[in-house]
């Protein structure tokens, strides 16, 4: 007969259950969890079976849900706050820290960059045991890997023109992407490379906080949503009242360009960022 | 057509969440119960037509606990491990008489458009 409480612990610890209440709930649920083992025990089958069977029925994040929902008093923010807009809002800040300071010092950049990676490293590594599987032997090893290419790419550019780190770059879309112009190319892959890092931590944020899949990405992509709203909507709008973002009308193929560039690119490295944590852990059963 | 589904599972939600809120009421107007006899004995006494899972059946009773209609406590069961019992506060039986009234009152509106009882 496996552990209820502990099994209901492992699925349920983490889910935002009220403070106060959470062990309480635990052992009731547990015992729930226990009585309906016994019944199918009961009915002949093995108490394993009865087990699994009882485990295959039970959708944790919605039963996790239902229960903070019905404990509105006990909590501190609603689940949307917590589970999209913090999350969103902790990865837009460093995204737009970044863009702001890049143009001007690029050894801003990758302090920030390491920054974002180490801390997103750690929590994703005091993640690993509620992680699945193939979580934990294909997507981190895999992010891994990845945060140490990015960390040798900076290392050796470092050593090759550290006068690279100090000086300013020309943002210009077509700057960015050209072959011709090292600076912006470096700095573009760069910011793009750090949006799988914001993705990642949009999507854990929200799942630690209890999100569904659909909020996981919007939070994970919220750098890219801004920025697709801005270059598409206000700065267009906004056209039509100052002089200076009147290029939009001018040059519509330079603005189509920009949009391609700071908001269309960035949405697929924020999805990608993003894919490790959409799927429901799959917990070790006692 | 999206829009259509959406309020039909609203209200198809509304309904189960009203007749679960009166089962519950109803079965500790018997006798104080803990969680599993509960949805253990709905779906005996209703011969499987209502069914509760740990989603709907906790966080009902959580929710009834929070409006003051029930009330929890500790208390070892028949086979000596602690349960949660459930027992009915005066507020709920006070509950119990009017949503007894809505729900007939419900089938029969239900019944005279639809004949539901002779169907």
């Amino acid at each position: 007969m496996p552990d209820w409480k502990q099994v209901v612990k492992e699925h349920m610890g983490k889910r935002g259950l009220p403070e106060s209440s959470e062990e309480e709930v635990i052992a009731e649920l547990a015992g729930h969890l226990e009585d309906a083992c016994e019944n199918e025990h009961a009915q002949g089958r093995s108490e394993a079976e009865a087990g699994t069977r009882i485990l295959a029925n039970i959708r944790w994040r919605k039963l996790a849900r239902a229960i903070r929902a019905s404990k509105p008093g006990e909590e501190k923010m609603n689940a949307r706050t917590k589970t999209l807009w913090l999350p969103g809002m902790a990865i837009l800040f460093p995204a737009g820290l970044l863009l702001m300071l890049l143009d001007r010092a690029p050894v801003l950049q990758q302090l920030l960059f390491l920054g974002c990676m180490g801390l997103l490293l750690c929590a994703a590594i005091s993640e690993a045991a509620r992680m699945s599987q193939r979580t934990r032997s294909l997507w981190l090893p895999g992010f891994v890997s990845l945060v140490a290419a990015s960390l040798f790419l900076i290392a050796v550019g470092f050593v090759r023109d550290p006068s690279y780190f100090f000086s300013g770059i020309s943002l210009q879309p077509h700057n960015l992407v050209l072959p011709s112009y090292a600076p912006g190319r470096t700095f573009y892959l760069t910011w793009l490379l750090a949006h799988v890092l914001f993705g990642a931590l949009g999507a854990y944020l929200s799942r630690r906080a209890g999100g569904t899949r659909a909020a996981r990405m919007v939070a994970g992509a919220f750098p890219a949503i801004l920025m697709f709203g801005l270059l598409g909507l206000v700065v267009p709008i906004s056209a039509v009242f100052f002089e200076h973002n009147a290029f939009v009308l001018s040059h519509p193929n330079n603005f189509a360009a920009g949009i391609l560039v700071w908001a269309v690119a960035p949405a697929i490295p924020v999805l990608i960022g993003t894919a490790p944590f959409l799927k429901e852990p799959d917990f070790h059963r006692a | 057509m999206r829009s259509y589904r959406d309020m039909t599972k609203r209200i198809r939600s509304k309904i189960a969440r009203g007749s679960g809120e009166l089962a519950i009421l109803s079965l500790l107007a018997e006798q104080p119960l803990y969680g599993f006899e509960i949805a253990k004995q709905i779906g005996e006494r209703t011969g499987g037509a209502l069914q509760f899972t740990l989603a709907s059946l906790y966080p009902l009773l959580y929710e009834m606990e929070k409006r003051g209609w029930v009330e929890g406590h500790w208390q070892a069961n028949h086979a000596g491990r602690d349960r949660r019992y459930y027992r009915l506060t005066s507020s709920g039986k006070r509950q119990l008489a009017p949503l007894r009234q809505e729900w007939r009152s419900f089938f029969q509106a239900l019944d005279s458009l639809a004949g539901v009882s002779h169907a």
